[in-house]
């Protein structure tokens, strides 16, 4: 008899993981039974909101959780073999020579004090048994593979003297370099720019495709999860809430927090009309044993079961199991609560009036070695009463010095600024932004003070009123910082603002601290807010698909000049400028079906240094249609008062 | 380098001139000089005059602080007024003392502390904290004991008491181990209170780096707890160490002073007081001059070393 064995594909097998945290306030069971599997060469991808037990999940895996974390049962198998059960010694075999890791921040995930060359060759050496020069063959090989130029050069840099996106390259070559069969990718492109994300993505996929090696990429932006994965698990208070194929998450989300997930996303096809649908309230406190369903409070279709008995993973089509005791979640049509305040006044309609307007100008720095850093070069832009001005480029790109030179935090070199009435600031995380020891109330309040308006009694009624303008208790007052969640913190920082009753608003990156859920909650209250109180907007982001929902019209920045200015919806249809172009390319959108049939070809290099710009166009160097023309002759914007500018030779 | 070396010298030599200034002129506000301390209730008031004069006190108070300046220039110690014995020849003989419990001290510190408080941060990491807590009360009382009187009960118990050091008697430099006793128990005192600063900065120096995302790459690469602690936190926690080290020396040599007091050892710190008791403004001038060099000195070094440590830096 032909007797054949059959072929055994699962690589890592988790049995009911759990994972505790031993707090001074209780003990937080961050990891709740979780149960799943990851067979060889595939990607799954496992999402979730901070606070959800991805990371400490994926943590556990591997016994890198420190302490008070610490892994209270269940089994991961690795080939078969238990590994919760293995001495640090044994395990210290397996962690980087069979699972290799790559981490979130690259700015601080690799040794400050030490050359890449050592980081990366010792643990080759020890991995696959080669010599010195062997192994710096090897990582020389693969710091090459992705992406870095002059390999051989820079393996001797230490990692100060790179950019954020080439030291994530060095962790991914670190990672990959001893051959793992298993790579657990920790929120590996969220500290970057979308464009560098789009980079570093292809770079991961490819070369893991390329050494048949399986990949668990936790992520909380469900366009990369689109772009990327084969299955998805979705976690929720520490449990696997839906597990499947990315096309079936997408396509048929069963349970009701993935269907809600997926209606928070502003979507390409969204009327600026249509409100953002929002989950209402928090994730719970972990610290407190969950009866029940943990989405039942922000779940529409909670009813008595939920309350009592928590769903478990049951199948719902082949491969994809939820956890919920109705068998397709919400109602199809009844998704989510859409929440609308009641309007008191008529909305806001735009005149057309000019509120903020911003004049040939230019902002350089001068470093400590006498170098100019030219930020802002000769910036045209006007902001409109109830209008919303998005701003969009990469970090570096002088998006941000120009909302300090607005709100006047620095001086102008040259050029003009006229504001009709007061700006004010949101900043991207609220929390360093509050004196933590003084109440909301107080921090509310505080711009009435310092520009000594009203009495107190008369203030406290301000606070009480800007408190309840953005969906607040006014019994917040008495809170403080450390007691509101971010998206509360968030609201606060928005009441702040308003104050002063400004005419516009600067808001830079004022969601990307938040969770999906929350951020859908900050968008809907400023877009609220400007319709109601006629406020204008400055909202810096570079999350695309947020600013193109929210923006009336949009500034795309490079190297401190606008490269294209128009209305929100144009530029993102019909986008003339490359770098515009490639940039909304760069944006994974949360649809597997399109994210499939696209072929992306990520923007290469990174952004030029700002002490010494080109002489031509500044996108040249990475422009993919550039000619001899761009590189002598700076292409400038045209008239200033057209809708729609473009600053390209070739643009039509 | 070059440059960043010639800076910094004239830094130094700034913050030397702003000492000796400093000490020149506030010495001369103290009631009585040299001439008066010398003589006591004895001599008349003429007599006292005359005594003043060939003491040079006589002349204005800036001939003295530009003749001062200018013999410094040229590595003039001068001699003590009242004695009239070169203080270069006092100085030959007092500093390798003050040095030698210095740098016992700082050697003596360094190598308990730095292990001790490693060890405890490692545990207060792995959530045990015994050895934490017993380092940090420990530390406390220490710092609540002045040197002073750390000095003299020592000195009560294992000198008079159980005799095991010798509380007083000549410096024998030929003599290693008696040289050894006779400097234990100065350079314990000492290291005491440097122990449980240094101690408690390299606890929290590197419970600090161990929570650092490079070191859990590190445990991601493979890496034994015992590489991963040494090669990578404790080389980082080195940073913030080496720094306090270099600020601590000048609490030691004030610290010098008190303990060669108590265990009456002829090094600077004996010097120095005997100067001031005399109203011996050269030597107490000259003394305090050379304090501030060796601090200025000792904290270039630091951040030579620094530097050297971490990459960063730029020079």
């Amino acid at each position: 008899m032909n007797y054949q064995a059959p072929v055994k594909t699962t690589l890592l097998e988790v049995r009911d993981l759990r994972t505790e945290f031993h707090t001074a306030s209780g003990t937080v069971t961050a990891v709740d039974g979780v149960s799943f599997a990851i067979e060889r060469g595939e990607r799954v991808a496992v999402v979730g909101e901070s606070g959800s037990g991805k990371s400490a999940m994926a943590m556990s895996i591997l016994r890198l959780l420190t302490h008070p974390g610490k892994v209270a049962g269940g089994e991961v198998l690795l080939d078969g073999r238990d590994i919760t059960k293995l001495s640090e010694g044994q395990l210290n075999a397996i962690r980087g020579r069979l699972v290799g890791t790559v981490f979130q921040d690259p700015m601080s995930s690799l040794d400050p004090v030490m050359r890449i060359s050592k980081q990366m060759i010792e643990p080759i050496m020890r991995n696959l048994r080669l010599n010195r020069e062997q192994a710096r063959a090897e990582a020389i090989k693969w710091l090459g593979k992705v992406g870095i130029p002059e390999p051989e050069r820079r393996i001797e840099a230490y990692p100060f003297e790179m950019s954020g996106g080439m030291r994530q390259r060095v962790m991914i070559a670190m990672a990959l370099s001893c051959r793992p069969q298993l790579v657990i990718a920790d929120e590996p492109t969220t500290a970057l720019d979308v464009t560098i994300q789009a980079q570093i993505v292809e770079v991961l996929k490819n070369l893991t495709a390329e050494a048949g090696a399986a990949m668990m990429f936790i992520t909380h932006d469900l366009g990369l999860v689109a772009r990327f994965a084969h299955k998805v698990a979705v976690m929720y208070a520490g449990r696997i809430v839906e597990f499947g194929r990315v096309e079936d998450i997408f396509a048929n989300p069963s349970h009701p927090y993935t269907q809600s997930l997926l209606g928070t996303i502003p979507s390409t096809s969204m009327l600026k009309s249509d409100r953002l649908p929002q989950i209402p309230g928090l994730p719970p406190d972990m610290r407190y044993p969950i009866v029940g369903c943990a989405f039942k409070e922000r779940c529409a279709a909670a009813h008595d079961r939920c309350l009592r008995e928590a769903p478990r993973l049951t199948d719902r089509g082949i491969d994809h199991r939820a956890a919920c005791w109705s068998q397709h979640g919400l109602e199809h049509g009844a998704t989510l609560k859409v929440e609308r305040p009641e309007r008191t006044n008529k909305p806001f309609e735009p005149d057309g009036s000019v509120v903020v307007e911003l004049n040939a100008l230019w902002k350089q720095f001068e470093t400590s070695r006498k170098m100019v850093v030219k930020a802002v070069n000769g910036v045209n832009l006007r902001v409109h009463k109830g209008e919303t001005l998005g701003i969009v480029g990469e970090s570096g790109c002088g998006k941000s010095t120009v909302a300090r030179l607005l709100l006047g935090l620095e001086k102008p070199t040259s050029g003009d600024i006229f504001i009709s009435g007061r700006a004010q600031m949101v900043f991207q995380d609220p929390a360093s932004s509050f004196n933590p020891k003084m109440t909301i109330g107080d921090i509310v309040a505080e711009p009435l003070v310092v520009r000594a308006q009203g009495n107190k009694a008369e203030r406290l009624e301000a606070v009480r009123r800007l408190i309840s303008q953005v969906g607040l208790d006014p019994a917040f007052a008495e809170r403080y910082p450390h007691q509101l969640s971010g998206g509360q913190r968030q609201r606060v920082a928005v009441a702040r603002a308003l104050a002063l009753n400004p005419s516009v608003v600067v808001a830079d990156e004022p969601t990307s601290a938040l969770d999906v859920s929350v951020r859908a909650q900050i968008i809907n209250l400023l877009v609220d807010l400007k319709q109601e109180l006629g406020i204008s907007f400055v909202f810096i982001s570079h999350d695309l698909l947020t600013v193109r929902y929210i923006s009336d019209r949009i500034a795309v920045m490079y190297l401190g000049e606008v490269v294209e200015y128009g209305a929100a919806e144009e530029v993102f249809a019909d986008p003339r400028h490359p770098y515009t172009k490639a940039l909304i390319d760069a944006v994974p959108v949360p649809d597997p079906a399109i994210e499939s049939r696209r072929t992306t070809t990520p923007l290469q290099g990174e952004l030029p240094s700002p002490l010494n710009l080109p002489k031509g166009c500044a996108f040249a160097s990475r422009c993919p249609m550039a000619t001899d023309r761009c590189r002598a002759e700076k292409p400038s914007l045209p008239n200033h008062d057209l809708s729609r500018q473009v600053a390209c030779h070739y643009a039509h | 380098m070059a440059e960043y070396t010639a800076k910094k010298l004239a830094q130094m030599l700034v913050t030397v001139l702003g000492v000796v200034t400093l000490v020149f002129f506030t010495l001369r506000l103290i009631p009585g000089d040299a001439a008066s301390a010398m003589a006591g209730d004895t001599l008349s008031g003429e007599a006292l005059q005359v005594l003043r004069e060939q003491m040079g006190l006589d002349e204005p108070l800036l001939t003295q602080y530009l003749g001062f300046l200018r013999n410094l220039a040229v590595v003039d110690l001068g001699e003590t007024i009242t004695t009239r014995i070169p203080i270069a020849e006092l100085l030959l003989r007092a500093l390798p003392i003050t040095l030698s419990i210095a740098l016992a001290t700082i050697v003596v510190s360094v190598a308990l502390s730095i292990p001790l408080g490693t060890l405890a941060a490692y545990m207060a990491h792995k959530g045990r904290n015994w050895l934490d807590n017993g380092l940090t009360g420990a530390a406390m009382i220490i710092d609540l004991m002045p040197s002073f009187w750390t000095a003299l009960v020592l000195l009560l118990v294992f000198s008079l008491g159980l005799g095991w050091f010798p509380a007083s008697g000549q410096l024998n430099w030929s003599d290693p181990w008696a040289l050894v006793l006779r400097l234990a128990l100065p350079v314990i005192v000492l290291s005491l209170s440097q122990v449980a600063t240094l101690a408690r900065i390299t606890r929290t120096a590197v419970l600090e780096v161990l929570n650092e995302d490079y070191v859990r790459t590190a445990r991601s690469l493979g890496w034994s707890e015992l590489r991963v602690l040494f090669r990578h936190a404790l080389k980082n926690a080195a940073l913030p160490i080496a720094t306090v080290v270099g600020l601590s020396f000048g609490n030691l040599l004030g610290g010098t002073v008190i303990v060669e007091f108590i265990f009456t050892i002829p090094g600077v710190g004996n010097l120095l007081i005997a100067g001031i008791n005399s109203r011996d403004y050269q030597l107490v001038q000259t003394l305090i001059v050379l304090y501030a060099l060796l601090f200025v000195v000792i904290n270039f070094a630091t951040d030579l070393i620094y530097k050297t440590l971490d990459p960063r830096v730029q020079f």
